[in-house]
């Protein structure tokens, strides 16, 4: 990197100046891909349109939220920080236990309590086997996607179930102020964990936590606690999107792991939307939104979806040399 | 726990027996496979799993060893063996010999790893981070180079058939992984790279500081990673007759967890070839031992999830007792 060479020279005020620059750069770089979509696509900008690409980020949005929340608890290491590689496949089996539930004639708060039970389960077990059993975070939530998965594919034999409930019809069909309500869950979620993590004295913990364990062991914070409640919070976001999941498809579906690496992708996308560069989740909804409307603009404008990962992994790319750099002048190594 | 680590001596013997526990685990496993499935320890059976099932997962994880070795992790490896397998696949269709095919695959598998280690060592990004864009943009460039993921199969007529050649009895693809353990286990055990990678991978700033170069050892690194998974492309595509896109990414999980479980063997919790090997056979071997009893795939993966998670909290309690402060 060229660049971080031109900022070593002067610490304090050039790297304010880069990381202001980064910042709205990413911004811009974000109202730029949007603008060329609004020229080029036919009906980019009609009310429509945006309203479907909220909704249809919801589900790999929600599940952002939740790795967000692990990465911000654990810190942004990536391999003995925090991560949750099990989010996708929890979403999986919470979508498969709702499915099954409510074709067995479960009513629905019994159901969706359940639900939400499951994909509190699953995130405590990962809490579990990172806090109690100090195993890292890759490896335990690894193994634990490879139980989740397997217990997915027992209950569903692998293959598709539908079903339908009022709910899920609600949640799919429901329409409020020209907002499908799918969106506002996204907006909805994002709001009350934007609240938590970012304006409560919970939020700030967690990220003492995860950014500075030792120091906030010395405060007298229940370190390990928060890093166990970050997991359940993932455990909860990954069953809120299981529900999008199953309204969107009209019931579970097979191959729900896929989504993962999206996950982790829209996850440290996000970080690039912050002025500390770490991990935030209204920088984790931008992301989202981003990645919604690349995959909208590419559709309006007939090109192949094939181009869709690639520049998914090329923004990884340019977002993560780019604040590394920073990163590194404030670490000094 | 704490109760027996209260002395020196018994933490020293707790540890060391922890460290036993992923081979322990496998002749446990393999008695009781043999007890109750029909047919484990026949001739056929045993074959079958080391031929179809040990082979490409070993050449995989020996690869990933030398990356987690260093320090990092090598999230694409798939698209090493996908790229591989598709050079050789439309080099041997193009009419070229295996003498033209296996060094262009191998080179293609190479530029994967180019390219991850101009990530990590120039623009110095996370490996995690560098090789997931990796994988991203080389599942991109599979599916615009073959419409969206149709197999590409090799014609009838230029059949290689590497995968039933043997020597001295022994299938051709056998001596492949003997030959790439023997060959990536002594760098890393005794050659100076291997001391090397492993300054790398357990004090960055220690190697940075002794005036090793980093960079030139990641380059090493990923290069050796990903060539390695070239080796397992050839032997895909050799064995399928055919490149089918992203069928790589297949690998990644399960190599993880071999050399992560086979980092229990180290006493210092290294990435380590032996216990690499120990652990793909692990998963193989329970894979098809639960397949013999009748259990469905579906189980199976619950009970390696599982099994793994046990071996890696062992993996992990051991290393803590052995490095605790005397």
């Amino acid at each position: 990197m060229p660049s971080s060479d031109v900022l070593g020279q002067v610490p304090g005020f050039s790297r304010q100046l880069s990381v202001l620059l980064l910042r709205r750069g990413s911004l811009l770089a974000f109202a730029g891909i949007l603008a060329v979509f609004a020229v080029t696509a036919p009906h980019f900008l009609s009310a429509g349109n945006i309203a479907n690409v909220f909704a249809q980020s919801a589900i790999l949005g929600i599940l952002a939220f939740g790795l967000t929340c692990v990465v911000i608890g654990g810190g942004s290491h990536v391999v003995s920080g925090g991560l949750d590689l099990s989010l996708a496949a929890n979403l999986g089996v919470c979508a498969a236990v709702y499915s099954s539930l409510n074709n067995a004639g479960v009513n629905a708060p019994q159901a969706i309590g359940l639900t939400l039970m499951c994909g509190l389960a699953v995130g405590a077990l990962n809490g579990f086997t990172v806090v109690v059993l100090r195993l890292p975070p890759l490896l335990a939530t690894l193994a634990s996607m490879n139980l989740i998965a397997g217990l997915e594919l027992v209950l569903t034999q692998n293959s598709v179930l539908p079903t339908d409930s009022a709910v899920l019809d609600a949640l799919v069909d429901g329409v409020w102020l020209h907002v499908p309500a799918l969106a506002w869950v996204l907006l909805g979620t994002g709001l009350l964990l934007g609240l938590l993590i970012q304006h409560s004295p919970y939020g700030l913990r967690l990220y003492a936590v995860g950014e500075y364990p030792e120091a906030a062991r010395a405060a007298g914070l229940n370190v390990k606690a928060y890093v166990f409640s970050s997991y359940l919070l993932a455990g909860l976001c990954a069953a809120v999107a299981a529900f999008c999941s199953a309204a969107y498809f009209s019931g579970s579906t097979t191959g729900s792991g896929d989504l993962l690496l999206s996950v982790v992708a829209i996850t440290f996308l996000g970080v690039v939307f912050s002025r500390r560069l770490v991990a935030n989740i209204p920088g984790t909804l931008l992301a989202a939104l981003l990645l919604g409307f690349l995959i909208n603009g590419f559709q309006l404008l007939n090109i192949a979806s094939f181009w869709v990962n690639g520049v998914q992994g090329v923004l990884i790319l340019l977002v993560v040399a780019l604040s590394s750099a920073l990163r590194q002048e404030e670490g000094g190594q | 726990m704490t109760a027996l680590a209260q002395t020196p001596g018994s933490r020293v013997l707790l540890s060391r027996a922890l460290r036993g526990v992923l081979p322990l685990l496998i002749i446990l496993i393999v008695v009781f496979f043999s007890l109750t499935a029909p047919g484990f320890l026949s001739v056929g059976n045993l074959s079958s799993l080391v031929l179809n099932n040990f082979v490409l997962l070993a050449i995989v994880a020996i690869g990933m060893t030398w990356a987690v070795a260093a320090g990092g992790i090598d999230l694409s490896v798939g698209t090493a063996v996908d790229f591989a397998s598709l050079a050789f696949v439309v080099l041997l269709n193009a009419g070229h010999g295996l003498s033209v095919a296996i060094p262009g695959a191998l080179l293609a598998g190479a530029l994967v790893g180019g390219f991850n280690a101009g990530l990590i060592a120039g623009l110095r990004i996370t490996p995690f981070l560098a090789t997931l864009g990796t994988l991203f943009i080389g599942t991109s460039v599979q599916q615009l180079l073959s419409e969206g993921g149709q197999p590409i199969y090799i014609a009838q007529h230029v059949l290689p058939g590497i995968t039933r050649l043997t020597w001295l009895g022994v299938p051709l693809t056998l001596w492949c992984v003997a030959g790439l353990a023997l060959l990536y286990g002594l760098v890393l055990a005794r050659g100076r790279l291997g001391r090397e990678i492993l300054a790398v991978g357990t004090q960055v700033q220690v190697a940075r500081y002794s005036g090793l170069s980093i960079r030139l050892i990641t380059l090493k690194v990923f290069l050796a990673s990903a060539v390695a998974c070239a080796v397992a492309g050839v032997v895909l595509s050799s064995t399928v007759n055919a490149y089918v896109p992203m069928s790589g990414n297949a690998f990644l999980i399960n190599a993880m967890g071999a050399v992560f479980m086979g980092t229990t063997l180290s006493r210092t919790g290294r990435a380590n070839i032996p216990g690499t090997l120990l652990g793909v056979l692990f998963i193989n071997v329970i894979a098809n031992g639960l397949l013999l009893i009748g259990w469905n795939f579906y189980w199976q993966q619950v009970a390696t999830g599982g099994l793994i998670l046990w071996v890696l909290a062992f993996s992990f309690a051991s290393r803590r007792l052995a490095l605790q402060p005397r």
